[in-house]
């Protein structure tokens, strides 16, 4: 009867939907619990830890700053630090310069298959981190495909023992591995360009390269920063790939942190790094959320 | 039209997307082509052997890590559809305040470096005083598993139309009825391709399973304690398996969420 009722007025049927209240709000009980106990409380212990003490073989309970003063005072941790920031401010540049132009490509001149060019960008993403990461390793390996290569063309005696275990091979990993991350919001803030603002710029008389520049490029900053910070966090925060490929000059934050969770076995000052990159990457995601292209954050 | 094509071809983004192209599938085509080499090293390929991959299957180690890791996966997937399926319709259609907060906090797992959730976890475990085991992977899991399907099917519900579910309702349906007839088989594909993503991001997760491994380990996991003795050839193989079994579980879910595509 009351259905009946709603049936011609079309407004109070949408405020009155099926799973609206109280429903939805029962709906939203398992995903509390998981908010709550796998996100939010594991966070917030690891920022209580990050302020108890390691003594001894046990941790106080007195709330300190310690860790957080020792992480400053010691060089070599800042140089780790800072070393993270450059490398990951290296790749996720590389990443943009490189997806750019086939996001570009991709977009606006390719008519058929281009789903399907798409997907092959952006499924890495999903097939074997550890596949990717053990194909570098083949390839800039002193056994690897590079150096048998160019063995097996005279061109050198010895193995070129530079590509692996050092920052570049850190550098060229990560970047690999951000592609696909950067290439999504790329793709997306190009393929959003309306048609008829780029002919309206070439019936003005404008090329091919001024409306790049002028019409096509300043529509993909919000784009560009999401892709940009997305790459950013991901690599700042890697720890594998520098253990696998960066030897000792190319050890990164991670690596800190996870050593810090095994033979050094300082919980405390491994929480309180990890609190640092928590911050960082919640600063980042907060600027991208206001400045960048919501569309392209991975499953929006 | 020839004339079209040459063109197309000459185009230096043309080039530049073929090479492009190359560098992402190049490192995958090296691995799987070292798996069938004979030699134990990298040097000198000659000939095709098959025999990295027997001896596999007759690793009772390997075998029961990817036990391990398809058991964590399919009970991981299983708890994040329902937790995150609900989790999209109380997303898209309750109003609450702090909505935009529970969004962000939602996303976390997904766009935080995967340290952050392996150390938190770690900690959590320690001050419930477990031991690691399968559950603490499991949980792992379950963390980044649960807003993968949750935001594919919030998409898929944002742009459903609500009139089917008015007119059922209006016809006399149960809520329950509703849901089952009328928007279950709307948001199915999406359900179904978000697990299969999820899976495949399960099977392969490495960077916090890491942190919450203890004696029980999983096929990644395995994987990695095998890389500290170099790279042999059965790495390379267990790496094409691997490799083959995503592709698979990739285009699967592509022709899933295709369909949205025509919604």
């Amino acid at each position: 009867m009351k259905s009946m009722k709603e049936l011609p007025n079309n407004k109070r049927g949408k405020k009155r939907g099926v799973f609206d209240k109280p429903r939805s709000y029962i709906m939203g009980i398992p995903i509390i619990f998981w908010l709550l106990i796998i996100i939010i409380t594991p966070v917030i212990l690891m920022l209580i830890m990050s302020f108890r003490q390691k003594v001894g073989y046990d941790i106080s309970n007195i709330l300190t700053l310690s860790n957080y003063l020792e992480i400053l005072k010691k060089p070599s941790y800042v140089k780790i630090l800072l070393r993270s920031f450059r490398i990951a401010l290296i790749a996720s540049t590389l990443a943009i310069f490189a997806s750019y132009p086939l996001a570009y490509y991709i977009s606006r001149k390719i008519r058929k298959g281009r789903h399907l060019l798409f997907m092959l960008i952006i499924a890495p993403l999903w097939i074997s981190y550890l596949v990717r990461i053990i194909a570098w390793r083949a390839i800039l390996g002193n056994k690897g495909l590079i150096n048998s290569t160019l063995m097996a063309l005279g061109l050198i005696k010895e193995p070129l023992s530079f590509l692996l275990y050092n920052q570049f091979a850190v550098a060229i990993t990560l970047t690999y591995i951000s592609i696909p991350f950067v290439f999504i919001p790329l793709y997306t803030a190009l393929e959003k360009i309306p048609v008829n603002l780029i002919d309206a710029a070439r019936d003005l008389g404008a090329n091919e390269f001024h409306t790049f520049i002028n019409v096509i490029l300043p529509l993909c900053i919000p784009g560009l920063l999401t892709g940009f910070m997305l790459a950013f966090i991901i690599s700042l925060g890697d720890y594998i790939i520098p253990m696998q490929l960066g030897g000792t000059g190319g050890m990164m934050l991670g690596n800190i942190i996870w050593s810090q969770f095994g033979f050094a076995f300082n919980w405390p000052l491994g929480a309180a790094l990890g609190f640092i990159l928590f911050s960082i990457a919640a600063v980042i995601l907060a600027i991208t959320q206001k400045f960048g292209s919501r569309e392209g954050m991975l499953y929006e | 039209m020839k004339k079209e094509r040459r063109k197309f071809k000459l185009s230096p983004l043309g080039i530049y997307a073929v090479l492009a192209y190359s560098f992402l599938y190049l490192p995958l085509a090296v691995v799987i082509v070292f798996s069938f080499s004979p030699t134990k090293s990298i040097v000198g390929f000659s000939g095709f052997t098959t025999r990295w991959y027997i001896k596999l299957f007759n690793d009772e180690a390997l075998i029961a890590a990817l036990i391990h890791s398809l058991q964590v996966s399919l009970t991981a997937v299983s708890i994040a559809v329902v937790v995150g399926t609900s989790g999209a319709f109380f997303l898209v259609r309750a109003n609450f305040p702090g909505k935009q907060l529970f969004r962000s906090l939602s996303q976390l797992p997904l766009i935080l470096p995967g340290i952050i959730l392996g150390i938190a976890l770690l900690i959590l475990f320690m001050n419930l005083g477990f031991e690691l085991s399968m559950f603490s992977i499991l949980m792992g899991h379950v963390c980044f598993t649960t807003p993968v399907i949750m935001f594919q099917v919030a998409s898929r519900l944002q742009r459903l139309p609500r009139s089917f579910e008015y007119a059922a309702k209006d016809l006399g349906a149960t809520p329950v009825k509703i849901f089952w007839y009328v928007t279950l088989p709307m948001i199915r594909t999406a359900i179904i391709g978000g697990a299969l993503l999820a899976f495949t991001m399960s099977f392969d997760e490495i960077i916090i399973t890491y942190f919450l491994t203890g004696t029980w380990t999983t096929l990644p996991v395995f994987i990695y304690g095998m890389m500290r003795f170099g790279l042999s050839p059965q790495v390379f193989a267990i790496s094409t398996v691997v490799l083959t079994f995503a592709m698979v579980l990739i285009v699967l879910m592509a022709k899933f969420t295709a369909v949205r595509e025509e919604l």
